[in-house]
């Protein structure tokens, strides 16, 4: 066992930090994000305000730790979404082999033509921007990288001994499926799972930045936050109201890519082809 | 200075001389000593044959001498051509000495050729970097050596890849290119190992007439003592790290010395040698060379082996350029004779090797 | 190589069917695009207006309300089928017909002819910047692998790597053009020099973390490369260092990178919604969103159908571009 080192651990204490600050922010000391007026317009950074506040006078800090909320929501839930859904087609894909891998390899290819921010604002332009809306559909751009993923270890699996093994002594599909080819398949893809958040992070973002992330005033994310605060009079005036956020979501991407970097390497998984 | 020539040497004055060399590697497991103090001199227009199992340092020894090692390896030593320190040149980033006065061809052609180079163009490449000729002129300077290098067609082969090229045909290549700019001395890295059995001897001729009409020098590094004999004008026989024997190659093959030297000879086949005769295999593995006990690293393996074998590490014996070896107990003295025929009596060596009593 | 160009024509036409089915029908299932074209004359009940039950409410004598909602239906094929309506679109898109944008009457073809330039240009100059740095860059480390300058560049490009893009343009717009004011913090479109001196920090946006994944895809194929026998081989023959790197290493270290770059290119377009968004370049990554927004569905159609006929196109060369890369490629 390869040791993970400091800066792992740096970056897993910041993830830790960030995941508890965002299930607890209601419970926290802080303003409350949506108060318009907290403090004046475009505030400095002071004791009152630690990240200053915005052009409505809001407290940059506290929408800041509120925009972790629905960045880690997303997130969290788009990566799960993709692992099942895409990781679950892929080896059936792999396993089944004919018609159904064509289909499957089909949809797969379909998915990945779009580029993917243009397919999400496909879907969440025409529908309800609910949280749920907003996670499935980035999970939905999750699904063709992951499942082409799982399809190639399965069909490496497919191949083994031990497959072959258990098929010869009559076991059915389903068994091979769930005993043999799932946990060989599913562990690689594991050790992704953070990279692929942080790849969900940064689209949640990309949607938020162009408005089209989970609607409502009380839905804070950090994408609205930098898009709000990066008119050119708000950038020369007040940059602060863009850096904070901007700096709280580069540490988080960071910690998240540089975490799941080292698990991949401690796993020895080959990288996914976002 | 820009460029390296060698004048006439002082006549008896070496080629290429090498004293006391040294290459260390540190590994994650400890240093691993490849190269431990080797020695030689190399004349004018003669071949020195360096022999040894895989991981004898042999080749590392030639990739010292090419300044080809990756920049983890530490050497110490000495290494001068025509008088000059060919380490000092290397570091200096002095232009046209590698390749124009000494140069290598390596063990695989099928892999030392670049895939995506035209292979006229990969000939042509040191002919217009080196000696500065046209695009022309290297083109068909190209295809003359094709022509001397035995290719058939050269004309066409010059337009080909490497992968429309058979292996025989690829060293022959190898060979053309290494050769372009006339160099005086070849470092040839087991030339003949990679390719079919029935093309090595073409291929060994082919270098050696080279050799002979160019007056250039050439070392030729091989595990197998059969390719030496008869090519070569002086032997260095190496194991772990080290020469364990050298002489000229008439002195050597007559009247062998070492222990090691013997068994690689009993374990090639020859010609002479009666149907089904039993080749005699070299009993154990190479050793490790991470912290190697003070001790003759063929001790283990060695039908002579006694107790002072274990205790310190041989000394090369005898004059540079002379029969030199480094062993206690050589064979064809009494010494060697006696150290056989107690272990033979007690059926085993100093070193634990189980002796059979007839051999 | 027939048959391969015949079987990724027929696959391109596939992935072009159900893009532009899928988008189609999104499109149209989601919302009335009825109300999108004629807006609350929608309402309208046209039908018994004809038949005199109800009363026509027309303010302009000249244009009835309900000849514009039948035009508008005639146009846009609105009371078929949403298949045979996509069928409708088809037969107009393969005719050159793509429609007029509900927006402001223009023809598609139109708006994609104004926006499209802008965004190639973009998009160019990004893949520009990218293999500009990553080439040297990536060369150096490998040349000086795991010592100072490899170890500060795999840091660096950790840290592209994880900044979205809208937030280093975001930053970038900041520091170069407002805070040490050396680039224009607007697209500007009045001299081709202008134009082009506007769009390096949108392009810079774009290129930066792209260089970043090149770099390191282009290092680690680089280290594997020198370890070579014909690299070896080619410093026996003492080329130069970077002779060798330039002339033996770089080309058949660059699969990995080629491949990227064809998928990279989704990546691109997707990152100028956001990048035209910053820099308010006319583009259709811009034109996309707002027609999104909007409903505005032939314009968002085409788009779509562009950006994804350019990305298999792409991938399409990049797959001869490895034969280029590599000759044995071509003897299979």
């Amino acid at each position: 066992m390869r040791r993970l080192g400091f800066c792992f651990w740096l970056a897993v204490g910041w993830l830790a930090m960030m995941a508890l600050v965002a299930t607890f922010a209601p419970l926290l000391p802080i303003a409350d994000p949506t108060e318009v007026a907290f403090g004046g317009p475009r505030e400095a950074p002071s004791a009152d305000a630690w990240f200053g506040t915005d052009a409505l006078g809001r407290d940059v800090f506290s929408r800041t730790v509120h925009g972790a909320r629905i960045s880690l929501a997303v997130g969290g839930f788009a990566i799960v979404f993709g692992m099942v859904v895409g990781g679950g087609l892929g080896i059936l894909a792999g396993y089944f082999r004919g018609r159904l891998d064509q289909g499957v390899g089909f949809v797969f290819f379909v998915l990945l033509s779009f580029p993917a921010l243009v397919l999400a604002i496909l879907i969440t332009a025409t529908l309800e921007r609910s949280l749920l809306v907003v996670s499935l559909t980035i999970g939905i751009l999750a699904v063709a990288p992951v499942g082409l993923l799982s399809r190639a270890s399965t069909l490496v699996f497919a191949e083994r001994e031990f497959v072959a093994a258990a098929r010869v002594l009559g076991a059915t599909h389903g068994r091979i499926i769930v005993r043999e080819l799932l946990p060989n398949v599913v562990i690689p893809m594991g050790a992704l799972t953070l990279l692929g958040m942080a790849v969900a992070v940064v689209a949640e973002g990309s949607l938020a930045f162009l408005g089209l992330s989970v609607a409502g005033d009380n839905a804070i994310s950090w994408g609205k936050m930098i898009v709000d605060g990066s008119g050119l009079r708000d950038l020369q005036n007040a940059a602060h109201v863009t850096m904070f956020p901007v700096a709280v979501m580069f540490a988080t991407v960071l910690s998240l890519n540089f975490a799941g970097d080292r698990i991949r390497q401690h796993f020895d998984v080959k990288e996914l082809a976002f | 200075m820009r460029s390296v020539g060698v004048g006439a040497l002082m006549a008896g004055d070496p080629l290429l001389s090498v004293r006391d060399l040294h290459v260390r590697f540190a590994t994650e497991r400890g240093d691993v000593n490849a190269v431990n103090g080797v020695s030689f001199d190399l004349h004018e227009g003669q071949t020195l044959a360096i022999v040894g199992e895989s991981g004898s340092g042999k080749s590392v020894t030639a990739k010292t001498l090419m300044n080809l090692l990756p920049r983890s390896a530490r050497v110490s030593g000495e290494v001068t051509y025509g008088g000059h320190d060919v380490r000092a040149l290397a570091a200096a980033g002095t232009k046209h000495f590698f390749g124009v006065q000494m140069t290598m061809v390596f063990q695989d052609p099928m892999t030392s050729l670049n895939p995506v180079k035209r292979v006229g163009e990969q000939i042509a490449e040191t002919l217009r970097y080196h000696l500065g000729r046209s695009r022309s002129e290297a083109r068909s300077e190209a295809v003359e050596l094709l022509d001397t290098v035995g290719v058939p067609e050269p004309a066409r082969r010059v337009r080909q890849y490497p992968h429309e090229l058979s292996g025989g045909l690829r060293q022959r290549v190898v060979i053309a290119m290494a050769l372009a700019c006339r160099p005086r001395l070849l470092i040839a890295d087991e030339p003949t190992t990679a390719v079919d059995v029935t093309v090595q001897k073409h291929l060994l001729d082919l270098l050696d007439d080279l050799r002979r009409r160019r007056g250039m020098s050439m070392i030729l590094i091989t595990h197998d003592l059969g390719v030496a004999r008869g090519r070569a004008d002086d032997v260095a026989v190496m194991y772990a790290g080290r020469v364990v024997e050298t002489a000229d190659a008439d002195t050597l093959f007559a009247d062998m010395r070492h222990p090691y030297t013997e068994a690689l000879l009993r374990s090639i086949p020859r010609i002479e040698d009666p149907v089904h005769h039993r080749l005699d295999p070299i009993q154990g593995r190479p050793p490790e060379s991470i912290d190697p006990p003070e001790a003759c690293a063929f001790a283990p393996r060695c039908a002579y082996a006694q107790s002072d074998c274990l205790n310190g590490v041989p000394e090369l014996d005898g004059l540079l350029g002379l029969h030199r070896f480094a062993c206690l107990h050589p064979t064809g003295t009494e010494r060697g004779a006696a150290a056989m025929s107690a272990n033979q009596a007690a059926g085993v060596t100093a070193a634990g090797m189980p002796v059979g009593g007839d051999r | 190589m027939a048959r391969f160009v015949l079987r990724r024509v027929a696959l391109l036409l596939a992935v072009l069917f159900a893009v532009t089915f899928l988008g189609f029908a999104a499109m149209n299932l989601l919302g009335d695009p009825l109300v999108n074209v004629v807006g609350v004359l929608a309402e309208l009940d046209c039908d018994a207006i004809e038949a005199g039950t109800a009363e026509d409410t027309t303010v302009d004598a000249a244009s009835r309300d309900c000849d514009t909602v039948a035009a508008a239906r005639a146009e846009y094929h609105l009371d078929r089928a949403v298949p045979v309506r996509y069928g409708l679109w088809l037969g107009d898109m393969a005719t050159g017909d793509f429609g007029t944008s509900f927006q402001n009457d223009q023809p598609v073809s139109q708006v994609i002819r104004e926006k499209l330039p802008e965004t190639v240009i973009l998009l160019v100059m990004a893949q520009a910047v990218a293999l500009g740095l990553a080439v040297p860059w990536g060369v150096l480390a490998a040349y000086r692998a795991n010592r100072a300058f490899d170890r500060g560049s795999t840091v660096a490009s950790f840290g592209l790597l994880s900044v979205p893009n809208f937030a280093l343009g975001v930053v970038l717009l900041y520091l170069l053009a407002l805070r040490w004011q050396i680039f224009p913090s607007a697209y500007e479109s009045d001299s081709v020099s202008g134009l082009l001196f506007s769009m390096v920090l949108p392009a810079l946006t774009l290129g930066l973390p792209l260089a970043a994944s090149y770099q390191r895809l282009l290092r680690t194929d680089l280290i594997t490369t020198l370890q070579e026998d014909y690299v070896h081989m080619a410093r026996a023959k003492g080329l130069p260092p970077m002779r060798i790197m330039f002339r033996h290493a770089l080309r058949p270290s660059l699969f990995s990178v080629v491949t990227v770059f064809g998928v990279s290119t989704g990546t691109l377009i997707g990152g100028s919604l956001v990048v035209e968004q910053i820099f308010g370049i006319p583009g259709i990554g811009r034109e996309i969103v707002t027609a999104v927004i909007r409903d505005d569905f032939p314009v968002v159609l085409a788009i779509v159908m562009v950006v994804a006929v350019t990305f298999v196109v792409l991938n399409f060369l990049v797959d001869l571009l490895y034969s280029w890369l590599d000759p044995r490629v071509r003897a299979r």
